[in-house]
């Protein structure tokens, strides 16, 4: 009975509980809203409910696959803050071959083809100098390195760029993007973005990945204790570099459903902080930033944490998107505290125990 | 074996990192100056106006750092304790220039004292708290009860607030006063005050520090605070010299604080670093930030490619340096 107690008190149960706990402070905000239009002889608005959610979970879904890739990093214990331009790079890169190409002459459906491939593996390169310069360079932090390339990689976007928006309003081939973006499976009366689909089967993925295979404890073990992995026969820096290259093309990935997002179009100063949101979600999610722990069922859930209460504040309560901001630092803080709090207290309580053990025995 | 000291070039730069720096500043200014003549002669009381913001924060990320650890919530902070004073002034609460730059490194200070704290007892890694911090100061900034209408103009300050900071004095603005006088202190601080070697200790080695009776704790939320202060009196800077203030003004500035102090060849392990080094990064950028767009007629947007790949460089570069040194020394020992 214990053993079940102690296993039902995990990091994901607490992340349900406060799920629940939101969607039931939320919806009675809603309901205390709507009864006051009812009470003013207007119609109940219903702002916030099941299918509206998950019609609006779009535009919160676009860093859930950088959260993807970074909890491979986080898991190593490394940090990756430059997904965010390593992504926009990739976007401009495919925008600007595309257009190239099309100048060029080429076919509308193979210059996309191109395109796109492009993109990807730009997000690769960006990933696989990351990984590079870190298990290269192991004096410096991840997070110093990360920072250089950050200005790097936005560095060639304005290169490329300039100060020009590229647009593709009226290009066939190139909406396509916006489709995959856009487009909706009807499933029991609920419209759900393909978005979603696409997440959770990237998420199946990584879970597959990372709790199933070797190659998942590999990760852990290099989290926990690089030394201890190097000399139990893992090849550390292979591994860790070829973790970073998945990551960049996560961002690469994420690059695409963007252009979808922002009707077509790529700026050099695009998707700036994104990286601050995808290391949030997985922070949130369980992942410890010091490596060796972490769950993605952790990350789905801080995920859809993230969406209803950036939804929920905004249109239920009248913040503005920075604002909710606050909310998401407070969080990331909670999030990171708790454990170590929580470990501190039961240490004590641990100790404590011991010493009245002591004082029986005597 | 004789116990003369050899000259060994690798050890003297490794002893003088910023003496490359110099020859790359020099190379710089010069090429500048034959591509366009008389161009540094004529602008660089702009170039120096231009580093004064960078080189306060970095002033005070110089604490952090060398105590190994790191503050990405540098430039929020600036738009926070703007916005903030920005506010008091408006509302009429503070009308005196003095008491504007106290507030500002109050605020600044204040909220470096929640985030070390955070830091140092609840053990949270700094990347997360800094990160956790800036989302709350960005956030704080728009909100009606500090910043009612998202904007601080010219209108809402008093008139000698709006000019003193670009009043000249023998022909320098003040604000290159205020920025030297930070500067000289904090750098005096840090040589030759028992806290301040008590920072640098703290850096190298904490367990000996702790073992030699520093309160390393203590040490590291002062270095935070300090970084937080200087943080705050920037944004004052900031907001006397434009005169307005909004929230994602210095959005990506903390980068430049930190590349001016990783170019001025500090260690971010901590425990190695010198005032003088940050001051000629500072001025480096400052002096690329005014001369690339001279360079490259037309192209504003090289600057930002060219400061990508000199702040990835000279961070690498110090790392190469720092490992040929050590080799040196290995290899010297062994004979």
């Amino acid at each position: 009975m214990k053993k079940k107690l102690s296993k039902l008190l995990r990091w994901e149960t607490m992340l349900v509980v406060l799920l629940i706990v939101l969607w039931v402070v939320f919806e009675a905000r809603d309901n205390g809203l709507d009864a006051a239009l009812i009470a003013k002889g207007r119609k109940a608005k219903d702002v916030f409910n099941f299918s509206k959610m998950l019609n609006g979970m779009g535009v919160y879904m676009l860093y859930s696959f950088m959260a993807l890739g970074m909890a491979l990093i986080l898991g190593m214990g490394d940090i990756d803050i430059s997904v965010g331009a390593s992504a926009t790079l990739s976007a401009s890169v495919m925008g600007i071959s595309y257009r190239a190409l099309i100048n060029g002459g080429t076919a509308n459906g193979t210059a996309f083809a191109i395109a796109v491939a492009a993109c990807l593996l730009t997000g690769c390169a960006c990933g696989l100098m990351n990984g590079i310069l870190v298990t290269r360079f192991r004096e410096l932090f991840p997070m110093i390195i990360t920072l250089g390339t950050q200005l790097f990689f936005r560095g060639f976007c304005y290169l490329f760029l300039g100060g020009e928006t590229l647009k593709f309003d009226g290009d066939a081939t190139w909406g396509q993007l916006k489709t995959l973006y856009n487009g909706a499976v009807t499933i029991g009366g609920y419209k759900v973005p393909t978005i979603i689909f696409w997440f959770l089967g990237f998420a199946l993925i990584f879970f597959v990945f990372l709790h199933l295979t070797t190659g998942g404890r590999k990760l852990f073990a290099i989290g926990e204790n690089r030394t201890a992995a190097l000399y139990s026969g893992i090849r550390v820096d292979r591994f860790e570099l070829l973790m970073f290259v998945i990551c960049g093309m996560m961002a690469a990935i994420s690059a695409l459903f963007y252009v979808g997002s922002a009707s077509a179009t790529v700026r050099a100063d695009a998707m700036t902080g994104y990286e601050m949101y995808a290391i949030a979600v997985v922070v949130l999610g369980g992942f410890s930033t010091a490596g060796g722990k972490g769950n993605i069922i952790g990350v789905i859930l801080s995920v859809i944490i993230f969406g209803v209460m950036k939804k929920g504040l905004g249109t239920l309560y009248g913040f503005a998107d920075s604002t909710v901001n606050l909310a998401v630092g407070l969080v990331l803080i909670v999030a990171s505290l708790l454990p170590n709090v929580m470990e501190d207290i039961s240490n004590r309580i641990r100790v404590k125990r011991q010493h009245v053990t002591i004082k029986a025995t005597e | 074996m004789d116990n003369k000291k050899k000259f060994s070039l690798g050890s003297f730069l490794m002893e003088h990192r910023e003496i490359p720096l110099i020859a790359v500043l020099v190379l710089l200014i010069i090429g500048v100056n034959l591509k366009i003549p008389g161009y540094i002669g004529s602008n660089y009381m702009n170039i120096l106006k231009n580093c004064t913001l960078n080189l306060v924060m970095a002033a005070g990320m110089l604490c952090v750092l060398l105590i190994g650890s790191i503050d990405i919530s540098v430039a929020a902070v600036l738009e926070l304790s703007a916005a903030i004073a920005g506010v008091l002034m408006r509302d009429g609460y503070i009308s005196s220039t003095f008491m504007m730059l106290v507030i500002g490194v109050g605020i600044g200070g204040t909220f470096r004292l929640i985030n070390g704290v955070l830091r140092r007892y609840g053990r949270v890694l700094p990347i997360i708290v800094t990160l956790g911090m800036t989302y709350m100061a960005r956030a704080l900034i728009p909100m009606d009860f500090i910043l009612g209408m998202n904007k601080i103009a010219r209108i809402n300050l008093t008139e000698h607030f709006k000019d003193f900071i670009l009043e000249k004095y023998m022909g320098v603005p003040l604000i290159v006063f205020i920025t030297a006088g930070v500067v000289l202190v904090i750098g005096l601080f840090l040589k030759y005050t028992k806290t301040g070697r008590s920072i640098y200790a703290v850096g190298s080695n904490s367990e000996a520090a702790e073992m030699r009776g520093v309160h390393v704790k203590g040490i590291k939320v002062l270095a935070h605070v300090i970084c937080g202060a200087t943080a705050g009196m920037s944004g004052i800077m900031r907001l006397a010299e434009y005169n307005a203030i909004e929230k994602g003004a210095a959005t990506g500035g903390e980068m430049y604080v930190i590349a001016a102090c990783v170019l001025g060849g500090v260690s971010v392990m901590g425990g190695y670093g010198k005032m003088t080094g940050v001051v000629i990064g500072a001025l480096l950028i400052a002096t690329i930030d005014s001369a690339i767009p001279q360079l490259f007629m037309g192209a504003t947007m090289m600057k930002e490619f060219f400061k990508g790949i000199l702040i990835l460089a000279a961070i690498l570069l110090n790392v190469i340096l720092q490992r040929t040194a050590e080799k040196r020394n290995l290899k010297g020992r062994n004979i």
